[in-house]
């Protein structure tokens, strides 16, 4: 079977993009580092690819806010990533990339690219890093989630995680479409409706701030051996479905 | 030109308790507080571009609002503390921000400063400077005025 | 000043000293005669630049002139002798091993020692101290401290892909009541500066914090440490470098700019109240991030032949270091500046931040061009290394240096430093009864600041950026147990899922030890390093260790005295332990004025940091009980002695005696439950340390939610052992162990002869219950006891 190409989006000082590689190459895809200058030079094109990911860390070292400046660098190339969008290719954001996906109106749902929702500062006023329980919404259309268990467990890392959206009627149009796939359990941050990552409508095109990356293998978990016995772990999930999904 | 951005306040009520506790830990009672980040950008550009900074750069349209002249937040009998880092520390921020002007504008600025500006009702200047040098500025790196509003 | 200048080789001492002081050299008399010397044979006047560089390379901080001088130490009537402290202690123990798994030592910017199965990989790990700057600007040091050993990584042979950062910080104790001079930052307000340092640089950059420590004492009230340490991997190809004549010479990340003018020279000088404020900077992450991800494209390809890091004494220590044999020819109007009002000797020595200079052969250097601009990373070409021998350094049409080498990297003078061993009373008499219970006290002593949980430090920093920590510094059932070692598994590095080959890191650190008995306190350190990675299931008998040596002044006959007794400890230590230095550092002067205007001197603090490889991380163990009705194991010899304990700080029991390491049972004790671990008999492990074995065993059951019933009775102990000394003495050589249960024979069958007894079982009542035969100890629910260590720091 001919391998899925994913795109993993660079910048100037991104991190997490090598681990999210190993991810992608780990379920059967081929994954590709590119820095968003070989996107802008032309060198390289998004709609070659079958599956776009924007890895999570920090991205300009978030200056300004975090996502903010990669937002805006990715302004001039706006079209392809919509037509990519709009083709149902699978995009995912972590973490960094949540904030990017959001910071250029693409999601949750793409209103001619305006910002309708932010990802804000953290009710504690600082970056923080621990592992959260998260509660995956059955009824969402998100293809990233699917086949998971009610209930799972990944890490955050992040400063700027405080979902916010300020239109009742955006709001409402998120938990109509069940667009909240993942919350959590016990809110780390402060995010409305305890929202940790959301989707487009089509399902296709997903934001999370918890790492899946970082639980991908059982002994990645802080609570260990009792977890190791199986091999893979609810990261691993993610990855999997958005190569299956291509298929 | 200083470009001034602030949390609209059902957003900052976390940031300013911040600010209010770190007084506290230095020994002033602060009653109410308000904060602004500011941006000081040297450059030929016209206030319209100015206005595009803010609206499109500097500002996150869900939580934040900007301003080209100085924040009045509605504080009464309150200090504005501005801070910012010496003109020979390199600043970090600034430097980003000066490479995302390029790409929003199209031409990048001479220089870009980022400070902060703290709105605080208390009782006296010079407890507020005390506590100010005491937690907040560290005059080695630092400038700073404070000002009657 | 030029005027002295033209006059330098004839100025008489008093004049030689007041330019000394103008110009802010820190160079001593010896020194500056030497200096006088080598100019007058020239038969010319030195320039500025020449003289700054000198400075710079002569530095304490450069020279390590302390730790690697000659010292006669006096103890009582014997009188002992050194021409180099560091290599007749540190360094011959290392020679003495000669372990062949040590693939570079002492030579390069970290130690590199062998990684993985196949041999194609390399372990540098580097561990340094930016104590200074973060007196003065706790963040801006922090962070370019953190910034300064990463350079160091990448800036080992061809370039290391860093994996892990540790970071270990001693300030003076938050609720202190001592009045402080004017222009020191309260405790409180330098460990938030430090911690958001730490935090905002190593976030930014995407290397995960994930070891390290916190220690307060009243010591470091004026003088905190700041200890930064990084690991990186490196294919064993990429160790060696060698500048080629003809190379370019290229600086690649941050511009130069005033920013940074001596702080090589600042860090051996005491910190007073002009402290120049062009020592003290800001670090810039995303400028080292360009730097090492334009670094391990071009390494791969093999677009250089040389590289290093600028740390102090900037482009005139590092083209001065990769040019020693070489020469260089240097076109100071070619650096890229941040400001253009700056001198050209400024441009030769500033320490600005995120540099890195590479030997360039001509005709690669279009494709690391070609790099550099696809990453947006800042470079320029400043001229070339010849093959002559010759520094010299041009601005324009002025010289600024034109030295031969060897000069420079000749003989530095060096003088003879007293040492004596300090008087300590000690006090061996069993310790006073206690006046609280029992169960109180294991309260007191889980709240104390050096024991408590560092959750609200560690959970700003992002520990497990690259997805490889697998050995968490908060780990167990509920991901907030203290985790004793950091196990990496360094995926973002090999690329390769398959291998599941990681290493550990840890940490000895007990200045409360050395307070009185410096020799025991290197023991302990690295006795308490290693059972830390025997407690994470690492490969004990391969471990590397780093020295870090932060002490007062060494003009006090007391503060020598106790550095050569530590070393002595390091060289004894690390032969029994068959665990040889690396790398390590020294950073001298840790003492200030207060505000009474008495000197205020540090303790001798050695921070040991150890690493060994684990061969499966799926395997590595946690601190935390798993499963009700498995058996718990003490291992070790419960020894005499409350010297040094938390306990003592809390309560003096009166007994000072610090219970001597032995050696030798140590290790045949460590190689016997390292067969049970690879067995798979043990299901958590812990050490015995900070608050004694009472601490250990709450943590054990609060990490993991389940309790355990306890009787001491059958564990191996000194005769006149007290229950106080049983329960919070801190004794070293002792770890406790969960086994699984239907493995216990063949666990008792491995640790045969050995000091191991089994003292109960893990039980589902959420209840710590300790007895010792007949007398109760204490019965305290789980919740109760992880209140009381649950704190915020900060």
């Amino acid at each position: 079977m001919k391998k899925p190409k994913a795109i993993i989006l660079r910048g100037t000082a991104t991190n997490c993009d090598i681990e999210t590689f190993n991810s992608f190459k780990y379920v059967g895809a081929e994954p590709e580092l590119v820095h968003i200058n070989q996107l802008l030079s032309g060198g390289r094109k998004v709609l070659d690819y079958d599956i776009m990911a924007f890895p999570g860390g920090f991205s300009y070292g978030d200056d300004i806010s975090a996502g903010k400046i990669y937002a805006v660098k990715m302004k001039k190339l706006a079209a392809d990533f919509e037509k990519f969008i709009k083709g149902r290719r699978p995009v995912i954001g972590i973490c960094n990339g949540f904030q990017i996906l959001v910071k250029t109106g693409f999601l949750p749902q793409n209103r001619a690219n305006a910002q309708v929702s932010t990802l804000y500062t953290n009710d504690c006023g600082h970056f923080i890093a621990k592992w959260a329980r998260l509660k995956v919404n059955k009824k969402s259309p998100c293809i990233f989630t699917k086949g998971l268990p009610d209930e799972i467990e990944l890490p955050i890392a992040h400063g700027e995680g405080k979902f916010i959206v300020e239109d009742k009627k955006e709001l409402a149009a998120i938990t109509a479409g069940n667009l909240h796939a993942l919350t959590y359990c016990e809110n780390p941050n402060g995010s409305m409706l305890d929202i940790a990552g959301v989707t487009n409508p089509a399902g296709t095109c997903f934001g999370l701030m918890p790492h899946p990356e970082r639980n991908f293998f059982a002994w990645q978990n802080p609570d260990r051996p009792a977890a190791a016995r199986e091999t893979e772990a609810a990261g691993f999930q993610f990855f999997k479905n958005a190569v299956e999904y291509t298929r | 030109m200083i470009i001034e951005i602030w949390t609209k306040e059902k957003y900052a009520a976390s940031e300013d308790a911040g600010f209010i506790g770190r007084m506290a830990h230095a020994g002033l009672k602060v009653k109410a507080a308000r904060l602004s980040r500011l941006y000081r950008v040297e450059g030929e550009f016209s206030r319209a571009e100015f206005e595009r900074l803010g609206k499109e750069l500097l500002t996150d349209p869900i939580t934040e609002k900007y301003s080209l002249s100085q924040w009045k937040p509605g504080l009464k009998s309150a200090w504005r503390v501005e801070v910012w880092l010496k003109d020979s520390v390199t600043d970090v921020v600034g430097e980003s921000v000066k490479g995302a002007i390029a790409d929003v504008l199209g031409r990048e600025p001479k220089t870009v400063r980022f400070g902060r500006a703290y709105y605080a009702a208390c009782e006296s200047e010079p407890k507020l400077k005390h506590a100010v040098v005491k937690t907040l500025v560290n005059e080695i790196v630092n400038k700073f005025k404070i000002e009657k509003i | 000043m030029n005027d002295t200048l033209s006059r330098f080789t004839s100025l008489p001492a008093k004049e030689l000293e007041a330019l000394d002081k103008a110009a802010g050299w820190s160079l001593n008399a010896l020194e500056l005669a030497e200096a006088q010397r080598q100019f007058r044979k020239m038969g010319r006047q030195p320039a500025r630049g020449e003289l700054e560089t000198i400075a710079q390379t002569w530095s304490e901080h450069c020279k390590h002139k302390t730790f690697s001088g000659p010292v006669v130490f006096k103890d009582g009537s014997k009188v002992k002798k050194y021409k180099n402290l560091f290599k007749e202690t540190i360094v011959k123990a290392t020679k003495t091993l000669n372990r062949k798994w040590c693939l570079s030592v002492f030579t390069d910017n970290a130690g590199i020692v062998e990684f993985g199965k196949d041999g194609k990989w390399g372990l540098a790990f580097k561990a340094e101290t930016h104590n200074h700057p973060c007196a003065v600007e706790p963040y801006g040091g922090a962070e370019t401290g953190v910034g300064g050993v990463i350079r160091d990584i990448l800036g080992v042979g061809l370039g290391a892909k860093p994996v892990l950062n540790t970071d270990t910080f001693c300030f003076g104790r938050l609720d202190s009541k001592k009045k402080l001079p004017k222009n020191a930052h309260s405790p409180e307000r330098i460990m938030r500066g430090v911690v958001e340092g730490v935090r905002d640089y190593g976030n930014r950059i995407g290397i995960p914090t994930a070891a390290g420590g916190l220690y307060f004492d009243e010591g470091y009230l004026l003088n905190p440490l700041v200890y930064v340490g990084c690991a990186g991997l490196i294919p064993v190809d990429k160790i060696d470098k060698k500048v080629i004549p003809g190379d370019l010479i290229v600086s690649i990340g941050g511009r130069t700019g005033r920013d940074g003018i001596h702080g090589a020279t600042f860090s051996s000088a005491n910190i007073d109240e002009d402290t120049s404020a062009s020592a003290v900077q800001i670090g810039h992450a995303v400028n080292e991030k360009k730097a090492l991800d334009v670094l391990m494209r071009a390494r791969d390809l093999g677009l250089y032949n040389a590289v290093t890091d600028c740390g102090a004494g900037g482009f005139s220590s590092a083209i001065g270091e990769l040019g020693s044999e070489t020469g260089a020819r240097v076109r100071l109007d070619r650096a890229l500046l941040k400001d253009t009002r700056i001198e050209p000797w400024e441009i030769w020595v500033s320490e600005s931040q995120e540099r890195m200079i590479l030997s360039v052969p001509k005709n690669k250097l279009k494709k690391l061009a070609a790099i550099l601009d696809a990453e947006s990373c800042e470079y320029c070409v400043m001229g070339e290394f010849p093959g002559d021998g010759r520094l010299l350094v041009t601005h324009k049409d002025e010289t600024v240096v034109d030295l031969p080498m060897e000069f420079l990297h000749g003989g530095v003078p060096n003088f003879e430093k007293q040492a004596r061993r300090r008087k300590i009373r000690i006090n061996s008499a069993p310790p006073a009864l206690p006046s609280e219970k029992y169960g109180q006290i294991l309260k007191d002593l889980l709240a104390h600041p050096n024991v408590c949980s560092r959750h609200s430090v560690i959970t700003q920093y992002d520990h497990e950026v690259q997805g490889g920590t697998v050995g968490k510094p908060l780990q167990g059932r509920y991901g907030d147990g203290p985790g004793d070692a950091a196990v990496i598994w360094p995926q973002a590095a090999t690329l390769d899922q398959t291998d599941f080959s990681g290493f550990g890191v840890s940490h000895g650190f007990n200045p409360a030890i050395g307070k009185i008995d410096p020799y025991q306190m290197a023991l302990h350190s690295i006795d308490e390093a290693v059972r830390n990675l025997l407690c994470a299931g690492a490969d004990v008998s391969r471990t590397a260790i780093l020295d870090n040596f932060c002490a007062a002044s060494p003009k006090d006959p007391e503060v020598m005295g106790d550095l050569v007794l530590a070393a002595e400890g390091c060289l004894d230590g690390a032969i029994a332990y068959g665990a040889p230095f690396i790398s390590g550092k020294d950073s001298f002067y840790n003492q200030s004025r207060d505000a009474e205007g008495r000197e205020y001197p540090i303790p001798l603090s050695l921070l040991i940091s150890a690493t060994a490889p684990v061969e499966d991380v799926r395997k590595a163990l946690t601190i935390n009980f798993k499963e009700a009705g498995n058996p718990v194991y003490l291992a070790g010899l419960n020894a005499r002695g409350m010297g040094g304990s938390v306990y003592n700080e809390l309560n003096d029991s009166g007994n000072n005696a610090v219970a001597p390491l032995d050696m030798g049972a140590a290790v045949k004790l460590y190689t016997g439950l390292a067969k049970a671990i690879k067995a798979g008999c043990v299901a958590a492990a812990h050490d015995v340390s900070q608050g004694g074995l009472a601490v250990t065993l709450a943590e054990m059951a609060f990490s993991g939610g389940l309790g355990a019933e306890l009787d001491l009775a059958p564990a191996a102990r000194e005769k006149k052992l007290t229950a106080l000394e049983l329960l919070f003495g801190e004794s070293p050589a002792r770890l406790v162990f969960e086994v699984v249960k239907g493995k216990e024979t063949e666990f008792l069958r491995l640790v045969k002869g050995l000091p191991v007894s089994e003292i109960g079982y893990v039980s589902e009542e959420p209840v710590l219950s300790v007895q010792d035969g007949s007398v109760p100890l204490f019965r305290e629910d789980l919740a109760g006891l992880k209140a009381c260590w649950r704190r915020e720091l900060i």
